[in-house]
């Protein structure tokens, strides 16, 4: 349900724009949020706070691969399969992930409480493979890390300090690998290896 | 007239052309004849570029231009037949079919397939293509009269955009993307437009299909004529689509100064009149007390025998006549002249109530026109339904509206324009004249007057205020919010230029009597008449109802505008017709209804409007002749009916709600049994020992162009491909009147004699040659 | 650190040294991302000195003069893009930072967004008070929540700072920045339909002309740079043009931050100057192929751009040098490919990348990458035709130079290249049934089930 507090909320998104029809993205990701997929009413509160119609709103949202019309598990997990993460083992990631969880890319599983998908490039190009569960970052994902991150997940931890780090290399460059053995806490701040 | 363009000169494929500057380089291309394929392009919408088929070379452009979005320029150089140009088109249509399933034997497009034909024309011959097509269930309703084969769809986006940009309502959108990408509807946004007709036209291919086409003919089949639909007020041009004698459709035949191309639904589709099974085909004569075919003979022997009597036993003001909105100008024409020529001015026709017919000899008409809508920079309806009554005149108002026009809908019920309006102003039902009055009474009140018509009328108006209350009461009367009416008398005062419409039949509401009359002021106090943009007046709501006034269908008035009580005038077209004519104003509609002997009804259903006592007293007339399609409810209490033949089955001219005279073409045969109103007067004429001497409508047509000051030199021929809107000339007239527009210069009513004498002279030199 | 620059008197003799972090300035800081962090390391004084002594103009001329050129594929002057912009105009103008980073090869501004959310904001100030912009927008890919999240707190700190809204640290400069989320579609990075998109409408790219400098967003006057672009102008300002244009080539200036993945050891981002040679940011700094294998082939700037080759390995990195070996430098997404790597495999992949992505507007990108897939798909296979090499070229031919925006051209790079180069590899799936070199070489496809 789209309560009259989120239909606020819409609003005053859309009052940050000059015009509020620009606010059609964030609402609907907010629509999403709030319901977990884009509804019926969903779509019509979004039309109501950007002054659309809905079927424009409603055309909007299939365009754009982030909008579901129908509910999805628990964790969304996606994993990115373009060319970067390809090179380094996507596609076996994605074959781990679905013997796992018993589904395939694009399935929800039975209880609900995963989706599995995949996702084009996900700009983490350097720690790949990556993928994201509900929007957060794991990379590095090897079939052992992909194996204990369902572990947790199974156990109802979230992806915890799985999570992506920057830090930089030696080298004077940044990336995230080796990222489970940094320290650094929830922002996104760097660490420094071996400092 | 058109504005001066700035043109530039180019070449196409070696030849020189000018063109406007600005316009895309197809747009030249067609101006030599030179086909450039296009598929998103149309020309009545913003280029879209995306189909890229409509490539050509421009020199110095190292790649493909589009010519749908390329503009032209000076001394530009464009090639359409290269070889690089053939390899571009040939990829594009290759890529368009591979996934089209090329389903043509049974496509209702196929033989109008703009993918078949620029295929044949422009494309490779095969394809390389031996892989998976895509397939979808096939078809689906996208709306209660529209199916959709997204197999053959182009992603053109044609019908989106009208959908979207044209008539901004829900509607087909464009889902997902890529190659995923289809047209379609929204669950919850139903495609229900009045409009939605138009996407079938415009789609390229079969994707879109009209229900009640499908798989009825093939379009070389339909013998294709050129006409006006007889379907509402707004006249817009058609091309009526006739097989083995069925109308299937209407198309558009684009006229900017009618319809900018469009068509809505019922113009399209609801071709009943010309198709119905339920018309008449042979004349019914009552005998003992039942209606039973006879002869025509015998029919127009009756009715001739009959006027004859009653004139000679109770003089020719015991009979009337109430004619049609929907005839003819020349069956219309043709009607009063014999009531006329017979010695009566007892003719009517159901319309509008204003106040000063006849008395001035002035025309109430709308002062501005369907394509200056677009100027207006405020656009005020009073009590006006275009979406239902006049629908392409609602889509002018959108395109208006796009332009940045301020729309208010001052309307007693929810209107579709509601949601793109500034204001939506709800009153009481039939309260349109106090609203009316209200708006008049704010702009006197807070002198929201411009121009000097204010100090010029100053007696005038003070009579006004003095019979009218206080703006509250008024407001109070219609039961609208009055501050809402004075925002929009002020905005309306301060407008760059506003036009307000008001609907013809408001008038007849209990407060309507003055509406016409306080419109007018309105417009005049606030200087919003005479000029492109601005404008004042009603909307009709039938394909002929101004004819109907123009022709003379009034008790108190002739032929253009000439007031019966103008001798001059009487002598005049008496001595044309070689007729004595009464000086007496004839009865009007109402009285008619209740104070004649003889009744003869041409085209309308009088029983429909009648009270209880004027319906009874219909059932005791010592005759009721009623000439039409169908058996209407005044038919069924006729003495003799006379079936008519449709606008699809004769030849003629219409007259729109803004003053143009369109030609009407004859598009399929004659309903056997059934004969044209202007043949049925004509024999009823000469059997009554008048001498009629007409072979054809183009016959009568010369004539009111001799007699009618309106339609002086009208002639089919000069009236073209796209009509004439009268006054046929430009310029300031007379001193004091109503100012109407004419293309883009003013003339004020009445005409004067001297000028409307060059008129004649101008427009008949246009018209020599006349067929 | 480990890299030894070349020891040349033109090196040694740098201000900052051969490899300075300029855009990466204090990135390895902790909390960087913090307001107070920030600005103890030189934050916002870039902003500061702008508005004390640069009128907007004179702030576009110092860009210019920096050299910087656009971050995000095109390579455009910054400072003369700027200019493109009417000096008048009716309708507000507008500047919009692209953020919609989702080039496959490319994670740079990620980057910058999640560690130092501030340098964004301090950038986009810079770049919108040069342009006289009032209102402007950074549009995020809205698969990275982390980096909008960092964004859209730096824009709060910063109007709590008063370092944005009505009289931005007393210079009567007003700005209003908002944060906009995107929401999943490739083509957004495309700057037009980067504005129909922040106008709330489907990412379809717009006609061209008019170009967004006079009719962009809300048909104002409308600048977009990439973020790399704008996160560059304060160290820019802070240490002068003169010193940044010391780095990079005559024509190449300055740094950027170069994403090197694929099969290297060390993947990452690293910043260096502008003609670097590729072997430098390959073997010295991302530690070379990885596992011992040897080099295939090298995508210099995202997967929109042409294949080199081992050969070119002592290409320098910078726009000209990069055209001149056949490819682009784009947006410096380097991705390395090992000898195990079948070219058709990744060819396809990058080609169903191009596929999805493809907003679907015009027919040739639409059509034509659902064609190139299933074509490669079967040589992948094993199940192609001969004559599928060629029509593959045909159908790029078909599609390059004649989409509606660059994304077609992009979906053919890879192919074209590749058949150029490889195309030994492309016969040997349709006669052999199988792939020339990995995984799939051993796993010999039935040729029955064609």
């Amino acid at each position: 349900m789209i309560s009259d507090e989120v239909k606020a909320q819409m609003r005053a998104i859309a009052a940050r724009y000059p015009q509020p029809r620009s606010a059609m993205l964030p609402c609907l990701h907010l629509a999403q949020q709030t319901e977990g997929y884009i509804t019926p009413e969903g779509a019509q509160a979004v039309a109501q706070a950007v002054g659309a119609r809905v079927d424009e709103v409603e055309s909007v949202v299939s365009f754009y691969s982030m909008y579901t019309t129908k509910p999805l598990g628990a964790q969304v997990i996606k994993v990115c399969t373009s060319v970067s993460c390809y090179l380094r083992g996507s596609d076996a990631l994605l074959a781990r992930l679905e013997e796992r969880l018993g589904v395939k890319k694009g399935q929800t599983a039975s209880d609900g409480r995963f989706t599995l998908d995949m996702i084009e490039c996900l700009a983490a190009c350097g720690m790949a493979p990556v993928l994201q569960v509900n929007g957060e970052f794991v990379e590095n994902v090897t079939p052992e890390r992909a194996d204990a991150l369902l572990d947790r997940l199974e156990r109802g931890e979230g992806v915890g300090d799985m999570g992506s780090r920057w830090r930089l290399t030696e080298q004077g460059g940044f990336t995230t690998a080796g990222s489970t053995t940094s320290a650094s806490g929830d922002s996104g701040e760097p660490a420094k290896e071996n400092s | 007239m058109a504005e001066q363009q700035e043109l530039v000169n180019l070449t196409i494929d070696g030849r020189p052309v000018r063109a406007p500057k600005g316009a895309v380089i197809w747009a030249a291309a067609q101006q030599l004849g030179i086909e450039v394929p296009i598929y998103c392009y149309h020309p009545r919408m913003d280029p879209l570029g995306a189909c890229r088929m409509c490539f050509v070379e421009v020199k110095g452009m190292p790649k493909l231009a589009t010519a749908c979005t390329t503009t032209v320029s000076e001394g530009m150089e464009v090639w359409t037949d290269t070889p690089k140009v053939k390899k571009g088109r040939q990829g594009t249509l290759e890529f368009l079919l591979i996934n089209h399933p090329l389903d043509c034997p049974i496509c209702d497009k196929g033989g109008e397939c703009d993918l078949q034909d620029f295929t044949l024309r422009h494309g490779p011959g095969d394809s390389r293509f031996d892989v998976r097509k895509r397939h979808f269930p096939k078809p689906i309703p996208v709306s209660e009269n529209i199916l959709l084969d997204r197999e053959r769809c182009i992603a053109c986006q044609r019908c989106v955009r009208f959908c979207q940009d044209v008539a901004m309502e829900d509607g087909l959108v464009m889902k997902e993307r890529g190659f995923k990408t289809e047209v379609g509807v929204e669950e919850n946004a139903p495609f229900d437009s009045i409009f939605s007709g138009n996407v079938v036209e415009m789609c390229p291919v079969g994707a879109l299909t009209a229900k009640n086409y499908r798989f009825v003919t093939r379009p070389w089949e339909l013998r294709r004529t050129a006409t006006v639909c007889g379907n509402c007020a707004v006249g817009c041009n058609v091309r009526l689509d006739v097989r083995v004698n069925k109308a299937l459709r209407q198309y558009s035949r684009p006229n900017d100064a009618v319809d900018d191309g469009w068509l809505c639904d019922r113009g399209r589709w609801e071709l009943d009149t010309l198709n119905s099974s339920k018309r008449l085909t042979t004349p019914l004569l009552r005998k003992n007390g039942e209606l039973v075919p006879v002869s025509w003979d015998e029919a127009l022997g009756v009715v001739a025998s009959t006027l004859r009597q009653v004139i000679s036993t109770h003089g020719a003001q015991a009979l009337g006549g109430i004619g049609s909105t929907h005839t003819t100008n020349e069956e219309s024409y043709l009607f009063q002249k014999l009531l006329r020529s017979l010695g009566t001015n007892n003719i009517d026709h159901y319309h509008g109530v204003f106040s000063q017919t006849g008395s001035d000899g002035v025309p109430w008409v709308w002062t501005g026109s369907l394509a200056g809508l677009e100027k207006a920079s405020h656009i005020a309806l009073l009590g006006a339904d275009a979406y239902h009554r006049q629908p392409v005149l609602d889509l002018l108002i959108r395109k208006a509206i796009r332009k940045g026009a301020q729309v208010y809908v001052v309307t007693p019920e929810p209107n579709r324009l509601d949601r793109l309006a500034t204001g939506a102003i709800r009153y009481a039902a039939r309260q349109t004249g106090a609203v009316a009055r209200a708006l008049l009474g704010v702009t006197l009140a807070e002198g929201l007057t411009r121009g000097d018509y204010a100090t010029a009328h100053a007696e005038e108006l003070a009579d006004w205020r003095k019979a009218n209350g206080s703006v509250e009461d008024a407001a109070r009367a219609a039961e609208v919010e009055s501050e809402a009416l004075r925002a929009l008398a002020r905005e309306i005062a301060g407008a760059q230029g506003a036009v307000i419409l008001y609907d013809e039949m408001a008038t007849r509401e209990p407060t309507g009597a003055t509406l016409a009359a306080d419109t007018l002021m309105l417009a005049q106090l606030t200087d919003n008449i005479g000029r492109p943009g601005a404008g004042v007046g009603p909307l009709f709501e039938d394909n002929n109802s101004l004819g109907a006034r123009d022709m003379g269908l009034l008790p108190d008035t002739l032929p253009g505008y000439q007031p019966v009580a103008n001798e001059a005038s009487r002598q005049a077209l008496g001595a044309a017709w070689g007729a004595q004519l009464s000086s007496e104003t004839g009865r009007d509609y109402d009285v008619m209804l209740s104070g004649v002997r003889a009744l003869f009804v041409l085209g309308a259903d009088p029983a429909r409007h009648a009270t209880p006592e004027q319906l009874a007293r219909l059932e005791k007339l010592d005759a009721l002749i009623v000439q039409d399609l169908f058996l209407t409810e005044t038919a069924k209490r006729a003495t003799v009916v006379l079936p008519g033949l449709s606008y699809g089955e004769k030849d003629g001219t219409f007259t729109n709600l803004d003053r143009r005279i369109q030609v009407v073409r004859k598009g399929m045969t004659e309903l056997p049994g059934a004969r044209a109103d202007w043949e049925i007067l004509t024999t009823l004429a000469r059997m009554l020992g008048l001498a009629w001497a007409y072979l054809s409508p183009a016959d009568i047509l010369r004539e009111i162009g001799r007699v009618a000051p309106i339609y002086a030199g009208v002639t089919r021929r000069a009236l073209g491909e796209t009509g004439l809107q009268w006054p046929l000339r430009a310029g300031e007239i007379g001193a004091d009147g109503r100012k109407i527009i004419v293309g883009s210069e003013t003339v004020t009513w009445p005409l004067a004699e001297t000028a409307q004498a060059e008129s004649d002279a101008g427009v008949a030199v246009a018209a020599s040659g006349e067929e | 650190m480990t890299i030894n620059a070349p020891n040349t008197p033109e090196t040694q003799s740098l201000p900052l040294g051969p490899y300075p972090r300029i855009v990466t300035h204090a990135f390895d800081v902790p909390n960087i991302d913090q307001l107070e962090v920030y600005r103890a390391h030189g934050g916002y004084e870039a902003l500061a000195k702008a508005l004390r002594d640069f009128q907007p103009e004179a702030l576009a001329e110092e860009v210019k003069a920096s050299g910087l050129r656009g971050r995000g594929g095109a390579g455009f002057a910054t400072g003369v893009k700027w200019g493109f912009l009417p000096k008048e105009s009716a309708r507000p103008r507008y500047l919009c930072v692209n953020a919609d980073e989702s080039e496959p090869g490319t994670f740079k501004d990620r980057m910058i967004m999640e560690v130092s959310p501030h340098q964004v904001v301090e950038g986009t100030i810079l770049a919108a008070y040069a342009t006289r912009v009032r209102h402007a927008f950074i549009y995020i890919r809205g698969e990275l929540p982390r980096a909008y999240q960092q964004v859209e707190r730096a824009v709060r700190e910063a109007y709590e700072a008063g370092l944005l809204g009505k009289n931005i640290l007393g210079s009567g400069y007003d700005l209003e920045i908002t944060v906009h989320p995107g929401a999943g579609a490739y083509i957004c990075g495309e700057e037009s339909a980067l504005l129909e998109s922040l106008e709330g409408k489907r990412g379809y790219p717009r006609l061209k002309p008019p170009f967004p400098a006079l009719v962009g967003l809300y048909g104002g006057p409308t600048v977009i740079n990439n973020l790399e672009t704008v996160a560059s102008l304060p160290a820019i300002v802070r240490l002068g043009a003169a010193t940044y244009a010391q780095y990079g080539t005559e024509k190449s200036k300055g740094t950027r931050v170069y994403c090197l993945s694929g099969h290297v050891e060390r993947p990452g981002n690293y910043e260096l100057p502008l003609g670097t040679p590729l072997r430098t940011l390959i073997e010295d700094f991302g530690g070379g192929v990885w596992q011992g294998k040897k080099l295939k082939a090298i995508i210099p700037g995202g997967s929109s751009t042409n294949f080199l080759t081992p050969d070119q390995i002592d290409t320098p990195l910078d726009f000209e040098s990069i055209l001149a070996a056949g490819s682009m430098l784009g947006s410096a997404g380097v991705v390395v490919l090992d000898e195990d790597t079948c070219i058709v495999g990744a060819v396809l992949r990058m080609t169903e990348f191009y596929r999805d992505e493809s907003c679907g507007k015009c027919t040739p990108c639409r059509e034509g990458t659902y064609w190139l897939v299933q074509l490669l798909e079967r040589l992948e296979e094993g199940h192609g035709k001969e004559s599928d090499i060629d029509l593959l070229n045909d159908i790029c031919d078909n599609i390059a130079g004649k989409s509606f925006c660059p994304l077609g051209d992009a979906a053919t790079s890879s192919i074209v290249s590749s058949i150029r180069l490889w195309r030994d590899e492309y016969i040997h799936h349709v006669r052999a049934h199988a792939c020339l070199v990995g995984p799939g070489a051993n796993r010999k496809r039935d040729a029955a089930a064609v």
